[in-house]
């Protein structure tokens, strides 16, 4: 009968552990709680659970040495939870192997529809195929073919060059995610390009005045300033 | 990183000093020696190498420096300048008085400028005490309201619990929540200032950014907060890059925005533009309400204003504050802020950043 996706939380504030964990029951995820690192990493090991919602700023240690610990075995998603200036932290939480964040103060709508992305992932690691079965990605208006590697928008060529379409049908394939700037580099240009935001900054720019009507209010790609870009989830 | 550079920081007062007081010596002793060539007689010399251990004194740090060119001088004027030459004699009549003059004379001079340079230190920490606790006290205040309603909004739900109306109720919540958010606002801003201003040389993280991207992405945030008056945004159809801390950046246009919301009386379109001028990026948020009162203008970037204007009301909506922190964050940026009203009507705040070297 319980079927339900279980949610660890480790956060040692016992106010902000309440209200998640209100809203998540109430959302129908079971929820366990850690207050601290090493309870953290017992429970993981212990209770498996599905998804990991992970304060950085923990008592006894260092949230990104949870994350590294945990990526050494397991590919349950994290959500990392963090402090709005803290950007480095982010990025350094995504590059370890954490699969999002949610900036603190936060809202429940947004803190649900995280963890629902992550979820999906969970799903989706094992039957993307089924999710987009003629392998096209729709989302609005735009579409990914990815046998033709072609971009369309309502219908019409978007005339990507090939790195662009590199660039497009990578964060389709995380769609919903943030990919942090040092991710998309290395996929793109290769592990040992130089880092180069520029480059990449100049593509997006490229990419953004084809695909999107204004990129001033994008629809598609969104960017996480400081941190990197996310595509809108799939239909 | 951060300790090599400390370390930097350091070692460099050390050894410009050492290089200065060398200058200094070798100077003393350059001239002596042209001197000599014109006038055989040796009286100026111990006068031009106290003179000379004053100016080390003067222009070194702390008063060793000074202490070791006097020690230096004497040996120097004994060895050089005095019969005979060439050769250490201390037994010559007068000599313990040269010696203790320039003594007496550099750590005279190194106390006083220490003395002078610590009371200037001093100085500029008052003035600096000064402004941290008018910005606390305007702080403390600005706090205390939405921190009331906040408190009044929640005690009303749990204590009425069996009377209050479900609309009423949310009615409340959403009161709080604003209240809520405002506080974070100003926290975050009141962080802002404490990292810029903790740091002289303010170390931002600045990185080539997208315009583009900072305004939408500031835009799109503004929108899901505030629905009304519309946004509309006009941003250059060339890629513009702009050296940034983005995340302060972000938070100067967003202060802007929610001011042209909470402020402008009768706007009802509120503008976010960037435009490129020559080597300069320039950003304005301009709306068109009533506009800036004269009387506020000269002041509105200094932050206390509000204290002088308390006939405003509106006691919980302190723009000062948040435009004081766009101006701080702003200038750490070596770009300039104004605010001004258009002639239309409606008020215009604009900042100017400096592109990037490769423009």
């Amino acid at each position: 009968m319980n079927n339900r996706y279980s949610i660890l939380i480790v956060e040692d504030e016992k106010s902000i552990v309440s209200f998640m964990k209100t809203i998540l029951t109430a959302n129908d995820y079971d929820v366990l709680v850690a207050r601290d690192g090493e309870q953290a990493l017992m429970m993981v090991n212990s209770h498996c659970p599905d998804m990991i919602i992970l304060d950085l700023g923990l008592p006894d240690m260092d949230g990104l040495k949870i994350i590294k610990a945990v990526r050494e075995w397991s590919q349950v998603p994290i959500i990392v939870v963090s402090a709005r200036s803290r950007e480095q932290d982010k990025v350094m939480a995504l590059d370890l192997g954490a699969d999002d964040y949610v900036t603190k103060p936060f809202g429940t709508s947004e803190l649900l529809a995280r963890v629902r992305t992550g979820i999906r992932h969970i799903i989706g690691r094992s039957a993307n195929a089924e999710a987009m079965p003629d392998g096209v990605f729709r989302a609005g208006d735009l579409s990914i073919d990815y046998k033709k590697r072609h971009v369309y928008v309502d219908g019409e060529d978007a005339h990507l060059t090939k790195v662009e379409y590199k660039i497009v049908s990578l964060l389709s394939e995380y769609a919903g995610r943030v990919l942090t700037y040092d991710f998309l580099i290395k996929n793109i240009w290769g592990q040992n390009a130089n880092y180069n935001n520029q480059i990449l900054r100049v593509n997006m720019a490229n990419i953004r005045r084809k695909i999107e009507r204004d990129p001033a209010d994008p629809k598609y790609i969104f960017t996480e300033m400081g941190v990197g870009y996310r595509m809108v989830d799939a239909d | 990183m951060k300790r090599s550079l400390l370390r930097q920081q350091a070692s460099r007062p050390i050894v410009s000093n050492v290089i200065r007081t060398l200058l200094f010596l070798s100077a003393a002793t350059g001239i002596c020696i042209l001197l000599r060539m014109i006038d055989n007689r040796d009286t100026y010399v111990p006068m031009l190498f106290i003179l000379f251990v004053f100016l080390v004194a003067r222009y070194t740090d702390g008063f060793w420096y000074g202490v070791g060119a006097s020690l230096a001088g004497v040996l120097l004027v004994n060895y050089l300048f005095t019969y005979p030459y060439f050769n250490f004699n201390f037994t010559l009549a007068g000599y313990p008085i040269t010696i203790l003059c320039m003594l007496v004379v550099s750590t005279a001079t190194s106390m006083l400028t220490t003395q002078n340079k610590r009371q200037e230190q001093i100085r500029i920490e008052a003035e600096k005490e000064k402004t941290r606790s008018n910005l606390l006290r305007a702080v403390s205040h600005d706090l205390r309201t939405p921190l009331t309603s906040i408190l009044g909004a929640i005690s009303a739900v749990i204590e009425n619990d069996k009377i209050l109306g479900s609309e009423e109720r949310l009615n409340l919540l959403h009161d709080a929540q604003d209240d809520a958010r405002w506080l974070i606002k100003m926290v975050e801003n009141l962080l802002t200032i404490t990292r810029i201003d903790a740091d002289e040389n303010a170390r931002l993280y600045k990185e080539p950014e997208a315009v583009e991207e900072l305004i939408a992405s500031a835009a799109a945030k503004h929108r899901k907060r505030f629905g009304e008056p519309p946004l509309s945004v006009s941003i250059p159809s060339e890629l513009l890059m702009v050296p940034m801390d983005a995340v302060l950046i972000e938070q100067v246009i967003t202060n802007l925005l929610e001011n042209a919301v909470l402020h402008a009386k009768g706007a009802n379109r509120i503008m976010l533009s960037v435009r490129r001028e020559d080597s300069n990026a320039v950003f304005e948020v301009s709306d068109n309400g009533a506009g800036i009162p004269e009387k506020l203008l000269p002041h509105i970037f200094d932050g206390y204003f509000r204290q002088n204007y308390e006939e405003e009301g509106d006691s919980k909506r302190n723009m000062g504050i948040g435009l004081s922190v766009c101006e701080t964050i702003v200038r750490a940026h070596n770009g300039t802020m104004s605010a001004f009203n258009k002639e239309g009507g409606g008020a215009v705040f604009r900042f100017v950043l400096p592109l990037g070297e490769e423009y």
